[in-house]
């Protein structure tokens, strides 16, 4: 049963009178519990293709369908409630609120939730200590490292038990050490907590991770 | 509610900039209350005239008085019921409350910061015209029949804890109103109050005494202060005031005549035309203010371009995050709103309690500066609608922008 479905998708960005094909009938098929890589050169589509499938953003025309939805025809809200029930999205760049915790960051999702406060704290400190950091709940993301705040991130999108983790090169702001054990846990979720994981990644090591690779070149499946 | 935290922690996240942006919230907020406060006490020293009495004066200015003689010639023009005459006293009392004229220098031992708003009157016709002032039959008629004697009005008689009977002794500051033999003795004969619900705004901060008294006592030379001239038809107020004027139009001292409100707006008025004045400086600074603080939450949304792209994607709606943004900005407008109040009742305060100041608001009969609740809940309502205001346009920014477009602006 696939997870991911991508139907003949376009995506085709316009400046002016200028139009710009990034994806070009594009299909791709990802099933439940895979760990699939995208790679590509830049600017071959693979990051808008990533969006396509995190619903934050929608195909000019096809079908994307993640978990039995199909995106491309939620509106605003319904994408923003797409995302909150079925995707966690992990960053390049973490992307964690510098003001907050790494307890109250990875509690950041839960707040759309019916949850009490003491259950939405519970559920943040499972997912802290899933990713191996329950003695950093307290600290700021300044007293983090790279690597850290990265496993802070990946409990960030777990929090709510999301079907598909999509992640935008998640090894790319890290030295080799911390992508090395950014990976693992990714293979961990992927394997132990059956996460269908889709990752865009430039690091061949990183993409030797995955069970499947695709491969993009200007807009389409190169295999 | 359970987005508090988060927004608080947001407004710490640069207090030296919030900490400014509130503060200006609450110079705005301050200075409405303080300003409004102001109109409003003027307001209700307006409402609370008569439509039927009348203000003869000296037309060139309040300070010169005018002729005994006018009184039997006002008394007599068509329209007119009675006619009192009036001085105002300006007297303060001396340092010592059971002082003596011959205790020491009796000007340097003046506590001009006692000082309330005292007048002389022509005591039966006055009180027959004011009915907002009340009090029991036998204590006019001990006022009416002592020289000395005072009625006093219930405020000022709590501020000072007079009761019938008590000896004071006052000092004026206009030298005509002075005697030689050191200050005026009075005896409380009478207290007087007023129905708040009849006769709202009437103010009874205030000392009325015989102005026999003072006309005796400073060698029987005093003119008139004004006239207060009550008219049978308050319909016929501009054509008894212009027939009163018309008496005195070849005379030295020529009249100007006009309402109790009148009178009582000009008096207030001779600062300028203090309500557009004031009315003008809120305006102002509420608008500046809005400026300020919508550049504020603009600057802070975009510097957080990518927090509110990473709150979309982890599933917050568009109008959750634009939300966040206007709640932020309410926040802070409710924080300086709270604090402007404050200091405005603090202000308040102050003005109705430092002397020299306090007497200047007595002497346009202001005596006492309160932040009305009104006043209060609308400086707080107008904090809260600038928050609002100043928010809205960030955070429809805020709203509008999509994901993909602010993360690729990191």
């Amino acid at each position: 049963m696939s997870m991911v479905d991508v139907r003949d998708v376009r995506k085709v960005y316009r400046r002016d009178a200028e139009e710009l094909v990034v994806l070009n009938g594009l299909s791709l098929e990802v099933e439940e519990g895979d760990f699939a890589a995208l790679m590509g050169p830049s600017g071959s589509g693979k990051s808008t293709l990533l969006n396509l499938i995190a619903g934050i953003d929608r195909p000019t025309s096809g079908e994307v369908v993640v978990a039995g939805t199909n995106v491309a025809r939620l509106d605003e809200t319904g994408l923003a409630e797409f995302r909150s029930h079925n995707v966690g999205f992990i960053f390049q760049f973490y992307n964690l609120i510098p003001v907050l915790t790494a307890t109250e960051n990875v509690e950041l999702p839960l707040l759309l939730t019916h949850l009490s406060k003491a259950e939405r704290r519970e559920r943040a400190a499972t997912a802290l200590k899933v990713v191996g950091l329950a003695d950093r709940a307290g600290h700021y993301p300044r007293q983090l490292s790279g690597g850290q705040e990265q496993r802070v991130a990946i409990a960030r999108a777990i929090v709510t038990d999301p079907k598909v983790l999509v992640a935008d090169e998640p090894t790319g702001d890290l030295d080799a050490k911390s992508a090395f054990e950014i990976l693992d846990l990714m293979q961990t979720l992927n394997r132990d907590f059956k996460k269908t994981i889709v990752m865009v990644t430039h690091d061949p090591r990183a993409a030797e991770r995955a069970h499947t690779q695709h491969h993009l070149e200007k807009g389409v499946l190169r295999d | 509610m359970k987005f508090l935290p988060y927004l608080l922690k947001h407004l710490r996240r640069n207090w030296f900039r919030t900490g400014l942006t509130v503060l200006a919230m609450a110079v705005c907020i301050f200075l409405f209350c303080t300003l409004q406060s102001v109109l409003a006490e003027i307001g209700a020293l307006l409402d609370s005239t008569s439509a039927k009495r009348l203000v003869t004066r000296n037309s060139v200015s309040i300070v010169f008085d005018v002729p005994i003689a006018y009184g039997a010639r006002i008394q007599s023009v068509p329209g007119v019921e009675r006619v009192a005459m009036t001085n105002w006293f300006g007297g303060s009392l001396p340092a010592k409350k059971e002082g003596k004229a011959d205790e020491g220098d009796s000007s340097s031992t003046t506590d001009w910061s006692n000082f309330f708003p005292n007048m002389a009157v022509e005591l039966e016709p006055f009180f027959a015209m004011y009915p907002e002032f009340q009090m029991p039959p036998d204590q006019y008629q001990a006022l009416l029949q002592d020289q000395r004697g005072s009625a006093i009005g219930r405020k000022l008689a709590n501020k000072f804890g007079w009761k019938i009977g008590d000896t004071f002794y006052l000092e004026s500051f206009i030298p005509p109103h002075r005697k030689a033999d050191g200050p005026f003795e009075f005896v409380v004969r009478a207290i007087f109050d007023t129905d708040p619900v009849k006769y709202p705004g009437t103010d009874t901060n205030l000392m009325l005494f015989s102005r026999k008294y003072l006309y005796e006592a400073t060698g029987r030379r005093l003119q008139a202060g004004t006239y207060y001239v009550e008219i049978r038809d308050p319909g016929k107020a501009g054509e008894v005031s212009a027939a009163i004027d018309a008496l005195f139009e070849n005379s030295d001292a020529q009249t100007r005549t006009e309402t109790e409100k009148a009178f009582a707006a000009s008096f207030v008025a001779m600062a300028g035309n203090l309500a557009l004045l004031l009315n003008g400086i809120g305006v102002a600074v509420t608008f500046t203010i809005l400026l300020v603080i919508a550049n504020t939450m603009s600057i802070a949304v975009r510097e957080r371009r990518t927090e509110i792209a990473v709150l979309k994607t982890l599933g917050f709606t568009s109008r959750q995050v634009m939300g966040l943004v206007v709640a932020e900005s309410v926040l802070i407008g409710v924080m300086g709103g709270a604090l402007g109040i404050g200091a405005a009742q603090g202000m308040m305060w102050l003005l109705s309690h430092t002397p020299g100041i306090q007497d200047a608001l007595a002497g346009i009969g202001l005596s006492e500066l309160n932040l009305r609740p009104l006043v209060a809940g609308l400086g707080f309502a107008n904090s809260v609608f600038l928050g609002f205001v100043a928010g809205f346009v960030p955070a429809l920014g805020a709203y509008r922008a999509r994901i993909t477009d602010m993360l690729r602006t990191v």
